[in-house]
């Protein structure tokens, strides 16, 4: 886990906290997603932990309170709603991870089949491409717009696959066999909607990149 | 009791105009996109943009606007002098138009208002008055120099904002790829736009001849004489200061926490082309409607940066903008006609 030290924080400009807040919470979410993995090869002892990891976790919290008292008193005046909103999109990703970790933990499930636990890990596969994409097109805001509009392209093109894939899954979950017990049902239909909740907000999040893009970037 | 009434007549106009100036200062925006941009604290941009607009005021008082309105519009006819109820009637004629337009929600300008004014009392008293001929009322040059430059104006506005933006948008701004690199020039243009906003608002003070042309109108008939017309000039400047301090604040904060998203840049080409073609009118004595020009410029960026334009809403402008002129003129002429009616010409 990424440490964080006060007197380094203090050094650090809007845009430098706003990066290290997206590594943080990528970190975080790439832990979360390697959870579900373990839950799926039945690991339950590291599944837990790397969820509960994922839960504890706080230190985004110090970088938050920083770059919220630093933006407060910021003298930017054109950019600052939009600084302010991208910190607030990425915070969502951690709010929507910790939800997916918490209800994750409530059970602990065993997959209905290889080809069901193939799937997944390919969804899951896509999200990690999504996260860390995203958190690098966070990081090229600050010095190349072009460039972090480009990556943007890429997560939503990455997503359209995944919703595919969602289908299949749903499709493959509603019809197995009716004395299937509907608590497996129940948690596995959560599993794959939450994932692709998180998938959504990124893709939502990388299209609001592409706005500050346009909005910022002339072209002659 | 004639020269009672007399003495009483220039009292009340020299009040008036005092008024204007007040008013001038109060319905001053120019600051708005400074305050927006957050360059200053709200209380020192007032004060440095109501010293801006009082100076230009007062800079520009021997002459300029304020000799156009108050002398050079009218011709040989009249030997260049208004009456002093004719002055009272231009007055009562543009504030009472501007104050409908106000209660209406109509956008006006008040330059236009006050020349139609002046065109509608010299054409009754022309009317009214044996021995005035309507050719020789007028300095109908100088009455065309001024209606062209309503005209040429907003629409040089509009081009130089084209322009100037098409040159800062190839050679600059289109180079800065991060937000980074944006913000950081951005912030040089904060300073930019504080020295642009405050080189505008002289020129807005100094174009804004409406009260010094009664003045100078009393000034030229004799009412006043020439040193007490400069000691009126300094009141009035420091009025329009006042009007800024103490009433353009409400104005200005609206417009500026709509203007936020603003970049600086974007403000500093919009006060630039602004401030030259309210220089360039100035300086050949035309006086301009700020708020047109200002329009015009925004328009000239929005078609520039290839955004959406509200087509109806400068519809609606200029259709008032067309009317401005006739309608206060009809209006001066009918009041100055039921003054004349009573004895008061």
């Amino acid at each position: 886990m990424i440490e964080i030290d006060e007197k380094e924080l203090n050094r650090l400009s809007i845009d430098k906290l706003t990066q290290l807040f997206m590594d943080v919470i990528n970190e975080q979410t790439i832990i979360l997603i390697e959870g579900i993995e373990y839950l799926i090869e039945e690991n339950f002892e590291n599944f837990e932990t790397n969820l509960k990891t994922v839960i504890k976790a706080n230190t985004e919290v110090q970088i938050k309170k920083k770059f919220e008292s630093r933006i407060f008193k910021s003298k930017l005046m054109f950019s600052k709603a939009d600084r302010l909103k991208l910190f607030n999109k990425i915070n969502d990703i951690k709010n929507i991870g910790e939800f997916l970790a918490n209800k994750m933990l409530l059970y602990k499930v065993v997959f209905p089949d290889e080809e069901f636990k193939l799937q997944i890990l390919s969804i899951l596969k896509s999200l990690k491409v999504i996260s860390n994409s995203i958190a690098n097109a966070v990081k090229s805001i600050g010095s190349d717009l072009g460039k972090a509009h480009d990556i943007c392209e890429n997560v939503k093109d990455e997503r359209r696959k995944m919703r595919k894939e969602e289908w299949r899954l749903l499709n493959r979950l509603y019809n197995y066999d009716m004395d299937y017990l509907s608590r497996t049902f129940l948690y596995l239909k959560e599993l794959i909607e939450t994932i692709m909740m998180l998938a959504d907000h990124i893709k939502t999040f990388s299209e609001y990149i592409q706005f500050l893009a346009t909005k910022y970037l002339i072209f002659d | 009791m004639a020269n009672e009434l007399n003495l009483a007549l220039i009292i009340v106009l020299i009040i008036m105009a005092i008024g204007l100036a007040f008013s001038i200062g109060a319905n001053d925006e120019t600051l708005a996109s400074l305050i927006g941009a957050g360059v200053l604290k709200f209380k020192i941009a007032l004060i440095i943009g109501g010293i801006a607009l009082g100076s230009g005021m007062i800079i520009f008082s021997q002459g300029f606007v304020p000799e156009t309105v108050g002398k050079s519009l009218l011709g040989e006819g009249l030997e260049e002098q208004y009456t002093n109820y004719m002055l009272l009637t231009v007055l009562i004629s543009s504030i009472f138009w501007l104050v409908v337009g106000s209660f209406a929600g109509i956008p006006l300008s008040s330059t236009h208002s006050l020349i139609g004014s002046i065109v509608g009392v010299v054409f009754v008293y022309a009317l009214l008055q044996g021995g005035v001929d309507l050719n020789t009322a007028f300095n109908y040059e100088k009455l065309r120099d001024v209606i062209l430059s309503w005209f040429i104006s907003p629409l040089m506005g509009l081009l130089v904002t084209y322009v100037l933006f098409k040159i800062v948008a190839k050679f600059f701004l289109s180079r800065l790829r991060g937000l980074n690199q944006i913000e950081k020039s951005e912030r040089s243009f904060k300073w930019m736009l504080l020295f642009v906003v405050l080189f505008a608002e002289i020129w807005v003070g100094a174009n804004s001849g409406e009260a010094l042309g009664i003045l100078l109108g009393l000034r030229e008939n004799n009412s006043i004489s020439s040193g007490e017309y400069i000691g009126f000039v300094f009141i009035c400047g420091i009025f329009s200061f006042l009007g800024i301090y103490f009433a353009a604040r409400y104005v200005i904060k609206n417009l500026a926490s709509h203007m936020i998203d603003t970049r600086p840049s974007e403000g500093f080409i919009i006060q630039s082309s602004s401030a030259i073609i309210l220089m360039i009118a100035t300086l050949f004595g035309l006086p301009i409607s700020h708020s047109h020009v200002i329009v015009f410029c925004i328009v000239g960026l929005s078609i520039a940066q290839k955004k959406e334009l509200d087509y109806k809403g400068l519809a609606k402008m200029g259709v008032f903008w067309i009317l401005t002129f006739p309608i206060a003129a009809i209006l001066a002429g009918f009041i100055y006609y039921s003054l004349s009616m009573f004895g008061f010409s």
